[in-house]
């Protein structure tokens, strides 16, 4: 059997969204573990935040292309084939496994523009994912969070706020500070920007 | 020059089809969904991983401009594309190449994979010299696993790295240009606490 590109595209799609939901959501995982945004942490523990991460990284990668063994797809009998057309529909071997995912795109494999949009969408969502389950173990880490209130200041925004606080404790000051503080932003901005700015040669006289 | 290229493609493939694990390796690093989903990680762990303010500021910054020559990358080389339609090695030499890979239907030179890997690279290296040649390393063997498989000759290879810098060099200048728009986008993204 031919498999039909739209098939095809609809199976991909959907894979490759949870592909790139659970590696971006590690690699977020790790990244705010080094950085201390314990916001974004899925849990209240560093080191089993970072590890969640890894975790999540590897079963994506697993997910996605050991998928061809268990789910039908245009991979069976034939990805060590060139012509991607050719193949049944069914499940992979192990043998053909390593191949069972390159599929043209011109027979429903993901170009270029439609990996960007799907992975823009799954690194939205696992930052979503990140800023609930951040709120729930800011929530249970109360005692550190009693210590850093003290700490605590409203110039402090932004991912450096989430530090602190929740994202939805966050959000209203980060806007507040961003409306208040746009204006200046900008000015200062082509104050100090470099000879090469567009802006600051067509603003003129921003250096009075 | 063509028959070195030709040769040594020849030659590269020529290790295939002794050690399946070893083709099946290939075949996975050159998969079109693994490693361009890395290029990317790379610029989303980059936008959070800043421990100060300045830092992170620098890393976004930097991001943008990454992902900004992602995105160009894939341009120019559709530019390239157009003024030169080169034949993937597969189609020139048939009876010489143990083809592992799907046929792609798009021309040869620059490989845009590696283009736009070589790109984050250069971004990443700006910032962290070990995440930059570790991006490096890691397009390099994109590369190598492209010509391994049969659908890239070496100068492709060669072609897309030189066009993913380039086109960095051109961008970061680009941003220097639109200052202070970029850094607006991110105070603004600062403003919905994602940056």
């Amino acid at each position: 059997m031919i498999a039909n590109p739209s098939d095809v595209r609809n199976l991909f799609e959907s894979h490759y969204f949870l592909f790139a939901f659970l590696s971006s959501l590690g690699t977020l995982q790790i990244a705010v573990t080094g950085s201390g945004i314990r916001a974004l942490w899925l849990t209240p523990y560093r080191r089993v935040t970072r590890w969640l991460g890894f975790v999540c990284i590897i079963t994506g990668v697993l997910f996605f292309f050991g998928q061809p063994l268990f789910i039908d797809g245009p991979w069976a009998a034939g990805s060590v084939q060139a012509d991607s057309t050719t193949r049944e529909w069914g499940v992979a071997s192990w043998d053909e496994l390593a191949g069972a995912r390159n599929v043209n795109d011109i027979h429903g494999g993901l170009d270029g523009v439609d990996q960007a949009i799907w992975f823009s969408l799954a690194a939205i969502f696992a930052f979503a994912v990140s800023v609930v389950f951040g709120a729930l173990s800011i929530k249970a880490n109360t005692k550190e969070l009693r210590v850093d209130a003290k700490l605590d200041d409203d110039d402090i925004d932004g991912l450096a706020g989430l530090v602190h606080r929740s994202y939805f404790s966050n959000l209203p000051i980060s806007v507040r500070n961003f409306r208040l503080e746009a204006r200046k932003f900008w000015r200062d901005g082509v104050r100090s920007a470099d000879r090469w700015s567009l802006i600051k040669i067509i603003s003129g006289g921003s250096n009075q | 020059m063509n028959s070195i290229d030709a040769s040594l493609l020849i030659w590269l493939n020529s290790l295939s089809g002794h050690i399946k694990i070893l083709d099946d390796l290939m075949r996975l690093i050159a998969s079109d969904y693994l490693m361009p989903l890395v290029f990317s990680l790379s610029m989303f762990w980059l936008w959070f991983s800043g421990k100060t303010p300045s830092q992170r500021m620098t890393y976004q910054l930097t991001a943008l401009t990454g992902i900004s020559a992602l995105a160009i990358s894939n341009v120019v080389v559709w530019i390239i594309n157009s003024l030169w339609n080169r034949p993937r090695p597969f189609l020139d030499h048939p009876d010489e190449l143990n083809l592992l890979f799907y046929s792609p239907t798009d021309p040869s030179f620059p490989a845009n994979p590696i283009a736009i890997g070589f790109a984050v690279a250069m971004a990443a290296w700006t910032v962290n010299r070990k995440f930059g040649l570790w991006l490096a390393m890691t397009a390099s063997l994109y590369g190598f696993s492209r010509v391994y498989v049969g659908v890239f000759y070496p100068t492709d290879i060669v072609g897309g790295a030189l066009v993913g810098m380039a086109v960095y060099g051109f961008t970061s200048y680009l941003r220097r240009a639109l200052e202070p728009l970029i850094t607006m986008v991110v105070r603004f993204a600062r403003g919905f606490s994602v940056a």
